[in-house]
Order: C-alpha cells, then structure tokens, then sequence
C-alpha cells in the first residue's frame, strides 16, 4: 500500500512538471488478453477514413487501419505501411512499401492497393480528403512495393498529411463488399492492431484483436470496446464505476481529485490545439488593430490557465505549440495582463463575444468580460446555441468568437487556413501579404530550418496583428484507470491501443 | 366500432401532414447549417457547397419538402444527414430501449400511485394521506434531470448498486436489463406517478361519494370488496385519460432522461438530430412521436368503453 502511494506521489509530481515529451508507462512484462473500454466524448458518425471529419473517429481509425506514415510521441515523422521514402525530389516522392502486410480481409496490401486508396479519396463523391491531397497529381505502381506520388507542387506538409486519414490504407475489395453501408460496418477493411466487429451507435463500437497483425506480438489486448458519453462529468462518473477503463477527457476542475485517488492514473502532455478566440478584422470595431492589440494585452492568460483550466495546460503566445519542432520559446509579444498599455493602445469601446451555453465558455467569457473591462473595454457577452454559433463565426458574422483548433502534426495545419487571405478558417477576414507569402514559401520548401524561420516570421505578425488572441494550449492525457499499462502519450491526442495491456 | 376506428385512423393524416409541416418551417428557419456540422475541421467552400448539393440544400424549401413528402410516401425515409445511418433504422434501433424505458417508468408510476392513491383518499386527512400528498408535490416540483443526477450520484457512483448508463435489452438479459433500467425508469416516472396518484385519490373520493357506493355497503359488501371491485374500476376513467397522453408522451419524456442517462433511445436520437440540423431525422422522429401520440389517444377511447360499458362507439 505504501509503496503504491510512493508511486502515485512521483505521478502527480511528474504530472505537476507538465509531463514532458509523452512517453510510455511500463509497468512489468506486457500480458496479453483481457479487453479494455474507452469512453468517447462524442458519438461517431463514419467509420470510413473518406468522409470522416471527427477527431473521435481519426481515434478509433488508428486501431483500424494503419497509415502510410505514422508519428512519434515528439511528432516526428515515422514510417508506417511506408518503410523507406526518398523526397529529394519535390515533385515526386519514392516511397518503399513494407511487403507481406495483408487486410484483415486477407486481401494484399500493396502498390497497387496504395493507388487505388489515395483515388478513391481524390475523386469520391462524398470525400472529405480531397483538398488533403490536393498537391497528389497520380499515384505511379513501380512495383508490389514500390510507388511514387507525383505532385502538382511542391508540398512539405505531405508526410504529415498521410499520417492522418488521407494516408490510411483500407481493402478495396471490403469496400465495395460494404457497399452503401460500408461507412457503418468495414468488416476486415484495416490492416491494423484491432478489426471491426460491431457498431451499436449511441451504445458501443465493438474491435477485436487482429490475430494476424504485421507487428509481430501485438495487439496485446483481445479487444476494445468504445463508448459515447457526451458529458465530462458522465465520463468521470462511468471512470468511477469502472464502466470505462480509459478517457481522453474529464473535466479541468476534477483532475486534481482524480489524480489523489490511487484507483487512477492521470498524466498529461502539452497537445497541439490552440484555445483562444478571434477578432473579425473585416468589420468594426477591430477593422482598428489598435483595438484588436488592446484587447490581447489586457487579457490575462495565467488568470485563464488557472481558474479556468485548472492549470491544466499551458499559456499559448502564438498558433505552434511547445510540443512542434518550429516552436519558438522565445515569442511572448503578450504575455502577462497590461491594463494601463492597453488603455493607452485604444480604450472606451465596446464589442460583443459569442460563445456557446458550455458552463466552462461562459465562465471564461465572464472572466474576459472583468479583465477588458479594468482596461475601459467593454464586452457584451452573446450566448448561442452550437449550430448558430458555429454558423455565424463562419460567415464573419461577429465582433469577436470564442473558437478552438484540435490542431495539426504540421504547422502548416495550425497557421495556412487560419490566417492565408481566403484561408478556409479565416473568419477574422485577416489579410497580411508578407504572412501569405511566408505561409506558402513554408508550404513548398524542403528545408526544415527554412521552414522552421517562416513559420516563426509569420506568427510574430500574426501575434502583433491580432486577428486572433490566444490564451493557452491543452493537453493530451492518460485518463485511466491502474489496469491500464503500456500508454504512450501522444501530443495529437489519439490513443492508441496496438501496445495497451492490462493487469 | 371498426368504421369509428378507421375514421379516426384516417383523420391522423392532416394531423401528421400539419405537424410535418410545422416542424420543417420551424427547423430549416433556425440558425445553422447541417454542413458545417458534418465538415467540422474540415470546412471550405467546397466542401460546403459539395455537401449541400448531395443533401439537396440547394433546392427551394418547398422543393426539399415535397421531395422528402414522396419518399415518405413510398417507404422511403431517407438517410441521416450527419450519420447517412437509414433513419427508418435509426428510429426502428433505438426503439425497444426507449418502449423499455417508457413502460418501466409507466409501470413504477402505476404501481405506486394507484394502491398510494387508493389509500390516500380511503384514509382521508390521515398520516398516509398527507405523507403521500406531501411526496407527490415534491414529485411533481422536482425536474425528472435533478431526480436523474441524485439517483446516479447515490445509488450508482457512490452505493455502486446500479450500473451508470447503458442498455442491456430484455430479450438478452432480463435481469441486467431490468438493473440497467432501474434509475432512468425511476428518473422518468416520478412525475407521472405523483401525477397518476393525485388524480386516483380525486377520483376515488369523488366515485366513493356515489349512492351505489352506498348500496353496495348496505347490500353487506366488505369495505375492501367496494373500493377494489366496485369503486377503483370506476375511479380509475380519469387516471387512464392521463395514462394515455403519458404513454402518447414516452418519447418527448424521454428526451431529457435518455440524455442525462446515456440511454440509446429515441428521445436521445431526437436530441441530437435537432442540435446537428440533421432534418431528416428530426422529421422523421416527429412523425413517429406524432402518431404515437394520437395512437394512444385512440386506444384511450377504446379503454373507456372497456370500463365503462354506457360508453359506446358503435
């Protein structure tokens, strides 16, 4: 007993450190069997990697299907379906395949099942991915094990691209078995650690092990079971009642007691999202980037971090998190609450934030409302439902937004739609041609240093210009119970269950 | 009979095509736009504009309307907007949890307000009486979500009797079923119960009052004998008539305890289709949630003339 609480002492202080670069739990030998429940905050709506857009699916995906490319816990790029690739040509990519991987239907994985996946996600009528891959003129069979993807343009942030859906592999023959329901029942369509056996929506989602998985000797559990519950505190409940064994969320406020109780694990990585809100730039009163300054520098991020957050995460300064390789450490242009700078930037005006009805978006509207007001700035606060919202924000029509972004392994995924001129997540309307021309050369460029200068270029003129004010970044947990063993962290929030044992 | 049941049956078509109506105007006016909740992060205009042409967005209201009226018509109710589950089958799947839920929650109504409200107005002005009154109006007052969380909190995280959330149909299992059924039946049928109870109390002080009561009593019935065979049957009219628009309303009840339970009914269905504008399945659970309330009026009627002979629909 005490040395079970010597060991949970070390956990909440390791966690209380920030967590440091994910990693793995070990915890003796790995066991096989046994399944393990995984609580979704949010019910799936395809199970095909074309139309999919929710990140809870991009969870369950990755112990589907595998992808060509995979990441490490420090984001770096790792081979996946891909063992070998060659890029120095920028228009065309060289990629080896591993051989003798086969679909849990026990049809090949091979050149020509590449080609025909990253078609099918080029030209399906309900694809999502097309703008993915958009930059993949034609897929080129050289061989069973060998392809190369032929570009339009240049494009950096491929690789990354195919870690995610674009890039993940799946059976055309279970395709057009499936057909029309191929979306809610892909029997045998992954080649990865867990195979589909049952969707119940608004119950579970049924995996079993794939007994034939190319990784020799995993997965180590026989099976996982998902389930929805869209409600923080249901989750934590459902965690207590040992209903689920993992969560990826619970809500800020409970983790310091969750961490207390020796029945948990809870252990956190700085994600790759932003939180933060936007100013519409295109439209009074922020068309004065006066204005838009003034409120980023009378805001106070600690004061969020803390009372809001519950110090889980840390204070953003810009769009690329800690956890990216073009993070700059040394960009803090607003950093802690300057009421008097701000007052002598622009004062005396006032605007209105939308947000959702969420008790936490309210919360920190109404600590935004306090903290601008100490600066003369006076903030309406407009509560709408999620779908108004949501259309509205998107159609420029607000003063200020409350929106998040789940984030990108690339930084290009955290910065070219957001703030490009025309960029699809431009609903600030923010226009800079020194940005667009550093976003696109970042784009195109093979040279990592390179891209790494653009990319800082750009977020200190983003930060300056304010189109949108961050606050801070959050994390990425093990929310588990101790049965759970072998959990490596991911900063994309993705749990992957190929080497999760249980105890 | 059968000529009266059939009349009924065919005025609940301009009642559906009226309610249809209503819920298309009301829905496709409000806020929002179904694609952005399909694309999420992966919003462009392209997208957008992809999305709104495969779900037919681009066409005239009336237009959507009538499309969606003819499919209906041939069997056909379309795919789910934000899931492309058939919604045929998203109702049809989810509707034994939501039956199983509501006729629970019935049943725990039924069985304690009926014998409570009997005794209530037997024993007039007693202990019981005022204890059982006292219990329905904080039924009554308290919203079937608060009575949900508190039964959760003590009885499932706290006392671990009961499993949180989840559905374990009765035809699998009919004990867990009934485990797992417990709370959200509780949640959902208290209010009905102390509604049900106050109308059998009423109802039986006022059929109690009656000179065949009287008669009977002095043809030498026992008092038990008078109130369960001849008063209750009697007093029973008015609790059917509320019975019936509660059983009419198992789904709209439902709504908010399925959400607060995670419980994979219908109302949840309802719930979530109306926050994602997904309006084929709004509509198609409107139609449903509409005839199964002017089905339970219908059988409403018919009960009464099984109580009450002098009613006739002949």
């Amino acid at each position: 007993m005490r040395r079970v609480g010597l060991w949970l002492t070390l956990f909440v202080l390791l966690a209380a450190c920030g967590g440091g670069g994910g990693g793995s739990q070990t915890s003796g030998t790995p066991k096989h069997g046994g399944t393990a429940t995984v609580a979704l905050e949010s019910e799936l709506r395809t199970l095909d990697p074309m139309d999919s857009s929710l990140l809870v699916e991009r969870e369950v995906f990755y112990n589907i299907y595998d992808s060509l490319f995979t990441i490490d816990p420090s984001l770096t790029i790792k081979s996946g379906l891909v063992k070998q690739w060659d890029t120095s040509d920028p228009l065309n990519y060289k990629f080896t395949l591993q051989s003798g991987v086969k679909y849990q239907d026990g049809t090949p994985f091979n050149g020509a099942s590449v080609k025909a996946n990253i078609e099918r996600y080029k030209t399906g009528a309900t694809s999502r991915r097309k703008s993915d891959l958009a930059s993949v003129k034609t897929v080129e069979v050289t061989d069973d094990t060998h392809v190369i993807f032929h570009l339009s343009k240049p494009n950096a942030t491929l690789l990354a691209t195919l870690v995610d859906r674009a890039g993940m592999m799946l059976s055309i023959d279970a395709v057009t078995k499936g057909g029309k329901d191929f979306s809610l029942t892909p029997v045998g369509a992954g080649s990865g650690p867990f195979a589909f056996v049952e969707w119940k929506r608004n119950d579970h989602l049924t995996l079993k092990k794939n007994p034939d998985y190319w990784k020799a000797g995993l997965p180590y559990l026989d099976g996982v079971t998902y389930r929805a519950i869209p409600d923080v505190n249901a989750i934590l409940a459902a965690l207590k009642t040992g209903d689920v064994d993992i969560a990826r969320v619970i809500a800020p406020k409970d983790v310091a007691s969750l961490k207390a109780d020796s029945n948990f694990i809870y252990k956190d990585t700085p994600a790759i999202g932003f939180s933060g809100f936007e100013l519409n730039a295109g439209a009074p009163p922020f068309n004065d980037p006066a204005k838009r300054q003034a409120v980023a520098m009378a805001i106070d991020r600690y004061s969020i971090l803390k009372n809001i957050n519950f110090n889980i995460g840390v204070v953003a300064y810009g769009p690329i998190p800690p956890s990216s390789w073009a993070f700059d450490a040394s960009e803090k242009i607003f950093d802690h609450a300057d009421p008097a700078k701000a007052k002598a930037t622009a004062t005396g005006f006032s605007f209105t934030f939308k947000t959702t009805s969420d008790p936490v978006n309210q919360q920190l509207a109404q600590l935004l409302q306090s903290e601008l007001a100490a600066a003369g700035i006076t903030m309406q606060i407009q509560t709408e439902e999620f779908a108004t919202y949501q259309q509205e924000c998107a159609a420029h029509k607000f003063e200020a937004c409350g929106v998040n972004w789940s984030g990108r392994i690339d930084p290009d995924g955290n910065m070219y739609a957001w703030w490009h001129t025309g960029g699809d997540f431009n609903d600030s309307m923010y226009s800079n041609a020194q940005v667009d021309a550093w976003l696109e050369d970042a784009r195109t460029s093979a040279d990592q240093a390179k891209r790494k200068q653009d990319y800082i270029s750009a977020q200190k003129q983003i930060v300056q210009d304010a189109p949108y004010v961050f606050t801070n970044f959050g994390v990425s947990a093990q929310i588990s119970n101790t049965k759970i063993h072998g959990f490596t962290l991911y900063p994309d929030l993705m749990i992957r269950m190929a080497e999760v044992w249980k105890g | 009979m059968t000529t009266y049941v059939l009349r009924r049956v065919v005025l609940m078509l301009p009642v559906a095509f009226l309610v249809t109506v209503g819920v298309f105007m009301l829905i496709h006016l409000s806020p929002g736009d179904p694609a952005l909740i399909v694309l999420g992060e992966d919003r462009s205009p392209q997208a957008i504009a992809q999305v709104h042409a495969e779900l037919g967005l681009d066409k005239p209201l009336y237009a959507q309307y009538l499309i969606w009226v003819n499919r209906i018509v041939h069997g056909d109710w379309g795919r789910s907007i934000t899931t492309d589950e058939p919604v045929a089958s998203a109702i049809t799947e989810r509707l034994p949890a939501t039956l199983e839920l509501g006729i629970a929650a019935l049943l725990w109504s039924l069985l304690v307000a009926i014998p409570l409200g009997t005794i209530a107005a037997v024993r007039r002005g007693s202990v019981v009486d005022r204890l059982a009154t006292g219990i329905t109006v904080a039924g009554v007052s308290v919203p079937n979500f608060f009575i949900g969380i508190v039964l959760i909190f003590v009885l499932s995280v706290s006392a671990r009797i009961f499993p949180f959330g989840g559905y374990v149909p009765f035809t699998q299992d009919p004990l867990e079923s009934l485990r797992h059924v417990a709370l959200p039946a509780i949640a959902l049928g208290t209010a009905g119960t102390a509604i049900n109870m106050r109308f059998t109390r009423s109802s039986m002080i006022e059929v109690l009052n009656n000179d065949y009561i009287r008669t009977a009593r002095a043809k030498g019935a026992s008092w038990r004998r008078v109130v369960f065979i001849h008063a209750l049957k009697n007093a029973l009219i008015p609790v059917v008539t509320i019975v019936g628009l509660q059983i009419g309303g198992i789904i709209e009840g439902a709504v908010v305890t399925e959400t607060v339970f995670t419980w994979p009914g219908v109302g949840r269905l309802a719930v979530e289709s109306i926050f994602n504008r997904d309006y084929t399945v709004v509509q198609g659970v409107v139609l449903v949630a509409a005839f199964s309330y002017m089905l339970a009026n219908l059988l409403v009627d018919l009960v009464y003339g099984w109580l009450d002979p002098r009613i006739s629909y002949a």
